[in-house]
């Protein structure tokens, strides 16, 4: 067991774990704004990956700008789903929202899952690659795609720091997160918060499903997968904190590639690689629910 | 007439048994799976309907009341009914533990606990083939073997269902059953009234985990293979969709949800079957949308359906039907007169 073979994994945990924080991200953004734990994120993750994929094919756009489309697209689709879908959220009349959000976001994850098969065929899809090629930085071989997956996931995940710390739009949203009623009170109308969360939150989803599909290719079921690992990543991270998701999407990717690197049994270790995950995320549930950087008006008991 | 709808109820039952050898065999085997997501989708209504406790591990119970029954013919030999009943016991116990172990945990975060509970044992028993054969599916010993016609397991699964849907309804029409209410509508309130609320959160685990490892059971020593799949998420969401469908506030209309959809989906393939591929063509981008097998839409038609009862008809399709026949040949109550009927006092004295 080389220290090689060990950079080359951690390399790989870093790009894998941008990608899930991208997704994370997105879950905790909704779960601050909404209230709701949204079950289809990864089914829009997906999504995204096949809009960017048909955007190349079809109109032969380049996978950066296809990339855009894609995020441009689930943004504007995610805002018209929480318009149809989620508005009985927002009203005194309905009981028990929270039955209700998780009821429609898992009805909308089986549609959108099932739809996807349907349309897009069961089989894997690969696009092209941004850049052809690897990159050597020493011993260390890294396929350009996945530096570049990695480099604008990162830049996606700074924009939304940017975003939510620094500009007026954010702090609103951060208002209408610690309390709906006091944000009305000055002026922020929380409806137009929700939708904006909801399709913020599907962008980046779908921007991570467009960066990862060269290097995974794109199937229908990939979503399923991405809301387990967005869900640990919220749960270890704390849920409604965005430093918190990026930090543990970050090492919840390490954590998951260097165990299937270094476990024993290389045949289980690829099927124990979900389950691992998972029992974190029950252990964390169980012993510390607010998560590692779980910010305290946000837990929902 | 104050029983009339049990009266019908008994009738209709006597009439299907009586006529149940008329049907085809394929009609048969549907009627015998709705049963078994019906016992499910009730069970999973007492649970998250009537406690609120909103589990997606539910499937998974099934799947481990299937293996258990099974892994203990194969290695002690047991008789199959004592399998089946440890079958159970075994769902009952790790029910029981989930719902400890969730204790403090409501809504989303009880959802994604039982969500990762049932990827952990979905997991587990794909991944440890020597014990559970794996993906390639464990073979089964079947409850009649000499059987020729299906309709012993048809008069089984009925039998079990209806015992189920007893026993869940005296539960739910007892005092316990009212505890279960108010730990749904308000947990700290009940727990003020003197609801052991923990004890009972745990015991409605254990009952419903129960009921799930019995359909499990049956289903294993119905179909001669069950396989990881059993107690995957697509399964959750199609119990999901019949519970809701039908109305999961209520037994007899989850039930009612889990033969409705199972019907339709096997009479769309009925449909989809005879009326070949269908060729659609999106004019702008130039794509071909084949759709040789119609059936595939079926799902997604679910999908639709579901979100559509939710946000239009949240307690259910069926549940206005089901209110209006368990009012049947009861005295119609004259409404209570209205407040702008009764005499004006007369503001001057």
């Amino acid at each position: 067991m080389s220290w090689d073979y060990f950079f080359v994994q951690a390399a790989n945990g870093a790009v894998i774990g941008v990608i899930y924080a991208l997704i994370a991200v997105g879950v905790t953004l909704i779960f601050s704004i909404l209230k709701i734990v949204n079950f289809a994120h990864g089914d829009l993750y997906m999504l995204g990956g096949y809009c960017a994929y048909f955007v190349i094919e079809l109109l032969g756009f380049p996978p950066l700008a296809a990339m855009a489309v894609a995020m441009a697209a689930l943004f504007l689709g995610a805002i018209i789903l929480e318009r149809l879908m989620l508005t009985p959220l927002y009203s005194d009349a309905t009981e028990r929202k929270d039955e209700y959000g998780l009821i429609v976001t898992f009805g909308l994850a089986y549609f959108l899952r099932n739809s996807a098969v349907i349309a897009f065929g069961p089989f894997p899809l690969k696009p092209p690659s941004f850049i052809p090629g690897v990159t050597r930085i020493g011993n260390l071989i890294l396929t350009n795609d996945r530096l570049v997956a990695a480099g604008i996931g990162i830049l996606l995940i700074l924009g939304l720091l940017y975003f939510m710390q620094r500009t007026i739009w954010g702090q609103a949203l951060d208002a209408v997160s610690q309390s709906r009623d006091s944000a009305a009170i000055v002026g922020i109308n929380p409806r137009r918060f929700n939708s904006l969360a909801f399709g913020i939150g599907a962008a980046l989803a779908a921007g991570a499903g467009a960066l990862i599909a060269p290097t995974y290719s794109l199937a229908p079921d990939m979503g399923v997968a991405a809301n387990i690992h967005a869900y640990v990543i919220v749960i270890l991270g704390g849920m409604g904190s965005t430093l918190g998701s990026i930090i543990a999407g970050l090492m919840l990717g390490e954590a998951e590639t260097l165990f299937t690197a270094f476990f024993p049994d290389p045949t289980r270790a690829l099927a124990y690689q979900n389950a691992f995950g998972v029992l974190m995320l029950m252990i964390f549930l169980v012993f510390r629910p607010q998560g590692l950087f779980g910010r305290r008006h946000l837990r929902m008991e | 007439m104050k029983g009339l709808h049990i009266c019908i109820l008994l009738a209709v039952s006597a009439l299907v048994l009586f006529f149940a050898d008329g049907l085809s065999p394929y009609w048969m085997h549907v009627a015998i799976i709705a049963m078994y997501y019906g016992i499910l989708a009730a069970s999973w209504s007492l649970l998250a309907g009537y406690v609120g406790l909103f589990s997606l591990s539910h499937m998974a119970f099934a799947s481990i009341g299937a293996y258990t029954s099974q892994l203990l013919i194969n290695w002690y030999g047991i008789p199959i009914p004592l399998s089946m009943v440890a079958g159970i016991a075994m769902c009952c116990f790790v029910g029981g533990l989930i719902g400890w172990v969730c204790l403090r945990m409501s809504g989303p975060y009880l959802a994604i606990f039982t969500l990762g509970f049932s990827e952990i044992v979905r997991i587990a028993i794909a991944t440890e083939d020597q014990v559970t054969a794996g993906m390639a599916g464990l073979h089964t010993d079947l409850l009649f073997p000499s059987a020729a016609t299906r309709l012993p397991y048809f008069y089984t699964a009925f039998a079990l269902l209806a015992v189920s849907l007893v026993l869940m309804g005296l539960l739910v029409r007892s005092r316990w059953g009212l505890f279960l209410r108010a730990i749904r509508e308000d947990e700290q309130a009940a727990g003020a009234s003197g609801v052991a609320v923990a004890r009972f959160r745990i015991l409605a685990f254990a009952i419903a985990s129960g009921f799930a490892g019995l359909a499990g059971g049956f289903y294993a020593h119905y179909i001669p293979i069950i396989t990881p799949s059993m107690g995957d998420l697509d399964e959750m969401a199609k119990l999901l969709v019949m519970a809701v469908i039908g109305g999961m506030e209520l037994l007899p209309t989850a039930v009612g949800g889990a033969f409705f959809v199972e019907f339709l989906l096997e009479k769309l393939r009925d449909l989809a079957d005879g009326g070949g591929g269908v060729h659609w063509q999106v004019p702008v981008l130039g794509i071909d949308i084949e759709l040789h097998n119609f059936d595939q839409w079926r799902l997604p038609i679910f999908g639709v359906l579901l979100l559509l009862t939710m946000r239009f008809a949240r307690n259910g399709l069926i549940t206005p039907f089901w209110l209006h026949f368990m009012r049947l040949g009861e005295a119609r109550v004259s409404p209570p007169p209205a407040v702008r009927d009764l005499p004006q006092k007369d503001p001057g004295t």
